[in-house]
């Protein structure tokens, strides 16, 4: 096998779906870090974002990626409205509580996407899309967006975080809660703008993963481990850290496939997830809250 | 003297079990104010009752003519009292100037006049003030907590034990900051486990023991009162 053959069919797939890993990785990251825990129904709100998005695009006729800010919205919406009815509640109560809590949403979120849109396999657009070819390296234009939308989300989530006043406050509440309060910061916005982000995300990752494979009821829930162990992967708590963990997963399960039967390619997150766990429990980058 | 702040018989704790007995304190305008006492004494609680941060069951507390007991914590950093934690009273992963601009979080419009005011104050601080504050010494992480305090222009500044782990040569530094802060016309009640220097370093000093007031008076005469430095300053 030649270098252009590698990257065509290993590495080149192994960046977009690591960048849709990095999506959902930045969220879980940024829950944990401000609200302290594992959020289980992070894929299944994904999944949610991708059907909200085919709704649009069935019902409306719009092109998929327009269809996008609205699934954004929606997902963000959706997930700020499930921290006040669920989540809200369970705050002053141990975190694992809230945590087999979240599973119960993503059951709950799943259910909900079977009844309206059912357990069959959807498409945004139908017909198969040829690559173009770029001096023999050989991408898909949805590709082309998928990489390039994770980079714009993630790079203004960045200049939020260290720019802007509000981000400024959810980093401190990351940092040191105790003292946020203390300077006056508003835990509860904090708490809403934390769930306006992450599930913002949360709704791009799921619909890029339906755009470049395919719709279905399951899409997000097999996407949690590869997200979490990105998020490991990078440090808990750090940002850029989920972008590399997600990249770093995504390629590898790619490239696993040159050793192992591709059934198991799934398996090479948790196979990272618990050589971190061993190894480096902090991530790569030394995360901030684990 | 006017006191800003006026604890009168504050009994209170956490929970339903009370720490403090009517105990009662005063801080003056431009004053430092100590308070010494064994462990366990209550002096880091007597503190936290001025900053909203216990059930208060009787007494009341004063504060520049408002009736201050009661109100949260958050109206009080308003009101213009401000606090500095004993542990974790910095923002590790943030740089000196985010974590001075948090302290300012509350201040409508411009922060720079109260940059200005910590930067001459503190002109290490500004000379780093794109490091992270966990990177910092003990001593320049002191400087940075304070600064995050005063961002807020408090009229009242509540210090739990600021010299805990310092070595000597930090804790003089501590404590001419606390004078230097005190000359820019912000009253400072703090609670001091090295209770002989800090007596000697404070305007005025209260002794607690067992939640109760045990002494009073100016450093001077508390460090030369026997049964003073028979109980607390070990002779």
């Amino acid at each position: 096998m030649d270098f252009l053959e590698l990257l065509n069919f290993y590495v080149i797939p192994g960046i977009v779906i690591g960048s849709i890993y990095a999506l959902g990785a930045v969220g879980i990251t940024l829950i944990f870090a401000i609200l302290r825990y594992a959020h289980l129904a992070h894929g299944d709100l994904a999944t949610l974002g991708a059907f909200v998005a085919l709704a649009v695009v069935s019902g409306l006729g719009v092109s998929p990626l327009a269809a996008l800010p609205v699934a954004i919205v929606a997902t963000a919406a959706v997930a700020v409205g499930i921290d006040k009815v669920f989540y809200e509640h369970l705050r002053e109560r141990p975190k694992i509580v809230t945590v087999m809590a979240s599973l119960g949403i993503a059951l709950m979120i799943r259910s909900v996407v079977q009844v309206f849109w059912g357990v069959d396999t959807q498409t945004y657009v139908r017909g198969i899309v040829r690559p173009e070819d770029y001096f023999g390296l050989r991408i898909r234009d949805r590709e082309i967006y998928t990489v390039l939308a994770m980079l714009l989300l993630v790079g203004a989530l960045q200049v939020f975080l260290t720019r802007s006043k509000w981000g400024k406050a959810m980093r401190a509440m990351s940092d040191n809660p105790n003292l946020a309060l203390l300077s006056g910061i508003d835990n509860k916005k904090v708490v809403v703008l934390t769930w306006v982000i992450a599930g913002g995300l949360c709704a791009a990752a799921g619909f890029f993963l339906g755009l470049n494979t395919e719709l279905k009821s399951l899409m997000g829930w097999s996407m949690l481990l590869p997200v979490f162990a990105a998020a490991i992967l990078g440090g808990v708590g750090r940002v850029e850290g989920a972008v590399l963990g997600g990249l770093i997963v995504g390629v590898a399960e790619e490239l696993s496939v040159l050793w192992i039967p591709s059934e198991y390619k799934a398996g090479m997150a948790f196979v990272i997830l618990l050589f971190m766990l061993l190894v480096r429990p902090t991530g790569l980058l030394r995360g901030k809250v684990l | 003297m006017t006191a800003l702040l006026a604890m009168e018989e504050i009994t209170g704790g956490y929970g339903d079990a009370d720490i403090l007995l009517d105990v009662s304190l005063k801080v003056g305008k431009d004053e430092i104010v100590v308070i010494v006492g064994p462990n366990g004494a209550g002096k880091s609680t007597a503190m936290k009752s001025v900053f909203g941060l216990l059930t208060i069951r009787g007494g009341r507390m004063m504060f520049d003519g408002d009736n201050i007991t009661g109100w949260a914590p958050n109206r009080i950093v308003q009101r213009g009292i401000c606090y500095v934690p004993q542990v974790d009273n910095i923002f590790r992963e943030m740089s000196i100037h985010e974590n001075l601009e948090m302290g300012g979080f509350l201040k409508k419009g411009d922060l720079s006049a109260a940059f200005d005011r910590v930067y001459t104050l503190f002109p290490d601080l500004k000379e780093r003030h794109k490091t992270l504050a966990g990177s910092l010494s003990g001593g320049q992480r002191q400087m940075v907590a304070i600064g995050r305090a005063l961002m807020l222009d408090p009229k009242l500044l509540l210090l739990d034990e600021p010299t805990a782990g310092l070595s000597p040569k930090y804790m003089e530094q501590i404590f001419q900051i606390c004078r230097d802060v005190r000359d820019t016309g912000v009253a400072i009640l703090l609670v001091e486990q090295h209770a002989k220097q800090a007596l000697a370093f404070a305007d005025r000093g209260y002794v607690l023991a067992a939640g109760k007031n045990r002494h009073e008076g100016t450093g001077a005469d508390l460090l030369a009162d026997r049964e003073v430095a028979e109980m607390f300053l070990g002779g």
